[in-house]
């Protein structure tokens, strides 16, 4: 059931992405709500859970734009890689460490796409693409992170939440770390 | 170790997807997904549209109360050329008969189709269109937008849908010149000279009268400059090698020049918007600014009368 709502938000939010967001730039770029959405995922559901979702994100986004099917599934694997390593810093939230991954995850995906559009045999200006496109979307991402954030840390906590002690509530990160 | 497996999986699979559908082998998956997802996209874009000029209008209303001041006082100039045209074409048309020369567009037929999406990625620039292989469109096809001005080209058609590659695309380069009879500076103003506004969304017939804007070719080769409009991340449309003594103005209208077989001649494409002279470049380049607002197209006109080099090649 969780993966088919992650779907349908997947679904919805490439939509989103391809035809609503175009009219509101900032800094010249869209924001890239699928990666916020798989970023935010891995970050509040956990990495059983990212490990499907992720890919699936991927194909949504390849879907609904013009790049090569696999591109955007291949741009989001770091994400997996990228949330394994927040999660290892002691933290009581997880919304500073899920805008740091959709930070950092906005960058490698800019690059990589990159990499697959040149390989495929497409002109891709490095250095302009990385100025003005690339770099803003790292900023822009990271505003937009709350907006697709708090709907998936609202609709469920993360599976290895725990109580410890006399009524304290604590976080994975502290559960593991205790 | 589960996560290098998982890793190495994507890897495999998004490679083998990436080579499948360079291979055009995915093209009914992604032709499919369109058609579930165009009602969507359509009405999403229905609701941006409008809330987008709200916000436009809040923001940009100093702005926008001058640029129709300005806009008013250029539709009474390009009336008064209209007018002059319509006789001068006239006239032409008249010497073709009489000496029997070949018209490159003697009746232009368009194809009228509503834009979907847009490639969200600020590496490339395209749209998406609700016309595909089925509708008699195929890549290459030049497009217009609404008002007849170049838009760009089709880079990749399903089956019931098409990407539109933009001109400020970085992979498309058209061969452009300037009219030095017609360059005529002034202040900047991106909008069109359009004739009539062409149909919404039903296709549009074969029009005996042809909505493309009216350039009129040079009166000789010598009078016009030619140079290549290529897309340009940075700057989204730069005129680029043309010649380093070249005595253009901020405002010179910029149109294809047919060279190459491509892109018919004459189209509009936009106004020089600033020059950049470097004393060591044996080039000149200048900054366009299309003619055509390519942010938030509604419909545009494939020109399927037109048969590009491209197309036509063994």
């Amino acid at each position: 059931m969780r993966f088919v709502l992650a779907f349908a938000i997947g679904m919805f939010l490439a939509i989103l992405e391809a035809s609503f967001m175009p009219y509101f730039q900032v800094l010249g770029v869209t924001p890239n709500l699928v990666l916020i959405f798989a970023a935010s995922w891995a970050m509040v559901r956990g990495q059983d859970e990212a490990m499907v979702v992720i890919p699936m994100a991927g194909l949504l986004h390849d879907l609904t734009t013009s790049d090569p099917l696999g591109t955007s599934v291949l741009a989001l694997a770091p994400i997996l890689v990228l949330a394994a390593g927040v999660h290892l810093r002691a933290m009581d939230t997880d919304f500073v460490p899920t805008v740091l991954v959709v930070a950092v995850a906005s960058l490698t995906y800019g690059i990589i796409t990159m990499v697959v559009l040149s390989a495929t045999g497409q002109r891709i200006p490095w250095f302009d693409g990385m100025v003005s496109a690339v770099v803003p979307s790292i900023v822009v991402n990271a505003l937009f992170t709350p907006i697709v954030y708090l709907p998936i840390h609202w609709l469920g906590v993360r599976p290895t939440t725990r109580i410890l002690g006399p009524g304290r509530i604590t976080t994975a990160v502290t559960a593991k770390r205790s | 170790m589960r996560v290098i497996w998982w890793l190495l999986t994507v890897i495999a699979v998004s490679g083998t997807g990436i080579l499948l559908s360079e291979r055009r082998a995915l093209d009914p998956v992604q032709n499919t997904t369109l058609r579930v997802a165009a009602p969507i996209e359509g009405s999403l874009r229905d609701i941006a549209s409008p809330v987008n000029d709200v916000f436009d209008g809040i923001t940009d209303r100093g702005e926008l109360v001058r640029e129709n001041q300005e806009l008013k006082e250029r539709i009474a100039e390009l009336e008064r050329q209209i007018a002059e045209q319509q006789d001068a074409q006239q006239r032409v048309a008249e010497l073709e008969a009489a000496l029997g020369v070949k018209q490159t567009r003697p009746e232009d037929s368009l194809l009228a189709a509503n834009v979907i999406a847009e490639e969200p990625s600020g590496l490339k620039r395209s749209i998406a269109i609700d016309r595909g292989l089925s509708d008699g469109i195929d890549e290459g096809m030049v497009v217009l937008s609404g008002s007849g001005v170049l838009v760009g080209t089709i880079s990749r058609a399903y089956q019931d849908f098409a990407w539109i590659r933009l001109i400020t695309d970085p992979e498309s380069a058209v061969n452009a010149q300037i009219n030095l009879t017609a360059a005529q500076p002034q202040a900047t103003t991106p909008s069109a000279p359009t004739p009539t506004p062409a149909p919404a969304t039903t296709p549009a017939p074969t029009p005996s009268a042809s909505p493309l804007p009216a350039a009129t070719p040079p009166a000789n080769e010598a009078s016009a400059i030619r140079g290549v409009a290529a897309g340009d991340l940075k700057d989204g449309l730069v005129l680029d090698l043309l010649p380093s003594d070249v005595a253009i103005g901020e405002g010179s209208l910029v149109l294809s020049s047919g060279l190459g077989g491509n892109y018919p001649r004459g189209l509009l494409i936009g106004t020089v918007t600033d020059l950049e002279q470097r004393p060591q470049s044996p080039f000149t380049k200048a900054k366009v600014e299309p003619a055509a607002s390519l942010s938030g197209l509604d419909t545009v006109l494939i020109l399927i009368s037109f048969v590009p080099a491209r197309l036509s090649e063994p």
